[in-house]
């Protein structure tokens, strides 16, 4: 094999299957070409001196080779919107995952130092061992996604992205800082919904608390199955006939949220429907105000708890305190909600009367 | 401006007329070699590296048609304006003329 079948055969080396037969025999071509020219310019017959001058002046194979393939990505322009966007969703869903799961752990060893810190120490391992794995999923995904729109040309119209032709500014307006939809609050509501539909429905008994043998009151189901301590749930049967009511409402919190995703910015339709939801929030957070207690624990299950009947007393209070609390401020936080987004729709069709329309 | 700038503007500036001059030349066949030379013997220096890839996509495009030959007991590719190509030309010709005398009056 000479110079030239070895640097020609060095180009097609990083050249598709396809085309490398093809262009090869074009760079040889040239090749010849431009040796006979100099050839005929010296007055001297080609040889090695003159090839590797040629070759020299033709490029390095790799380069030679790029300028026939074009710009390749492994995630294209085209792309790489919906690559972050993916990205970015799935780093906050597994942090949020890693979070609850150290949390959950954390009590596990409640009053444990050493295994405290065991913990923390392997949630920090596991949450770099999901990021990484997650990481290179999505990259490997788009990466196969992008060689397939490389493969048909750019043909393809790519969901998702805004199509040229579809394009109005006046969606400018509509997607003004107010109007915006918060990516992190969407997910964060996203996976707090979804997790309170779980724990609520599926595995109530987590909620709750067991004495264990040494009298300390721990809370959670893990102790279940030391001895012969029983399980005593924290919410009564009351709060469980409003669960079904709550299901529906984190349900369509869900749905709204993920339509508001899609979209990326709030609508009067949204607005409203968010204005419902919040309402029938409230209607079913003032039912569970006004009927019996929400709580399945009394004075006296407490007391053989804990052992001592004050304290019991006490905490019974703070208990049944804090639970009210908790039920106006979901009331009052429902509220200013309910009259942030009927503001925000009130000024968005004064902006579209005076200016859209103009 | 520095000698760098000005020299990216002007290759800015030639890039944007190699494929009218390229389609110019190609009315009667030319093998690769041979219209680099005569684009360089017009005062267009036009880099290999470009103009293969360039004749290649514009094949591709149906612009030009390319064909093997033996010559001298050695393969060579002609390329020619395709039917598609020659339809073209005149108009491409005309919207030069356009922005030429756009950039006089402008200039």
């Amino acid at each position: 094999m000479n110079l030239i079948d070895t640097y020609v055969s060095e180009v097609g080396r990083h050249l598709p299957k396809k085309t490398r037969a093809d262009i090869e025999a074009e760079i040889r071509s040239i090749l010849q070409d431009m040796l006979e020219e100099r050839s005929q310019k010296t007055g001297k017959p080609v040889d090695e001196e003159m090839t590797l001058e040629v070759l020299k002046a033709y490029g390095a194979p790799e380069k030679v080779a790029a300028t026939y393939l074009g710009e390749r990505y492994l995630i294209g322009p085209r792309l790489y919107p919906i690559f972050m966007l993916v990205l970015r969703i799935v780093l906050m869903v597994t942090g949020s995952l890693a979070i609850i799961g150290l949390g959950i752990a954390l009590s596990q060893t409640l009053g444990n130092s050493q295994n405290a810190f065991e913990t923390i120490l392997k949630a920090i391992a596991n949450f770099a061992a999901s990021i990484i794995t997650a990481l290179g999923n999505i990259v490997l995904i788009f990466a196969i996604l992008e060689w397939a729109l490389y493969r048909a040309g750019g043909k393809v119209e790519v969901k998702g992205l805004p199509k040229e032709k579809e394009w109005d500014p006046r969606l400018l307006m509509k997607i003004s800082p107010p109007n915006r939809v918060k990516l992190g609050e969407m997910i964060a509501e996203i996976i707090g919904c979804f997790a309170a539909i779980v724990i609520f429905n599926f595995y109530p008994q987590i909620i709750g608390f067991t004495p264990s043998l040494n009298g300390v009151v721990e809370s959670g189901n893990w102790a279940v199955g030391f001895g012969n301590v029983t399980f005593t749930p924290l919410l009564s049967e009351t709060f469980f006939h409003f669960v079904p009511y709550m299901t529906l409402v984190w349900a369509l919190t869900i749905i709204l949220n993920i339509v508001l995703l899609r979209m990326g910015y709030w609508t009067a339709v949204t607005r409203i429907f968010l204005i419902s939801l919040k309402i029938i929030s409230i209607i079913i957070v003032a039912a569970m105000l006004a009927g019996p207690s929400l709580i399945a624990v009394t004075t006296s299950t407490l007391t053989t708890a804990i052992g001592d009947a004050d304290t019991a007393r006490i905490l019974m209070i703070m208990l049944t305190q804090f639970v009210r609390f908790a039920l106006w401020i979901t009331i009052i936080g429902n509220g200013i909600e309910i009259i942030r987004a009927a503001y925000r729709l009130a000024t968005n069709n004064v902006l579209s009367i005076t200016t859209g329309k103009s | 401006m520095t000698n760098e700038s000005f020299e990216n503007v002007i290759l800015e500036l030639r890039r944007g007329v190699i494929v009218l001059a390229v389609l110019s030349q190609l009315g009667e066949q030319q093998y690769g070699y041979s219209l680099i030379k005569r684009l360089s013997e017009s005062g267009l220096e036009i880099d290999q590296g470009t103009l293969y890839p360039l004749l290649r996509r514009l094949e591709s495009q149906g612009l030009l048609k390319s064909d093997w030959r033996i010559e001298a007991d050695r393969p060579r590719r002609y390329y020619v304006l395709s039917d598609e190509g020659r339809n073209l030309l005149p108009r491409l010709k005309e919207e030069w003329t356009g922005i030429v005398s756009m950039m006089d009056e402008m200039l």
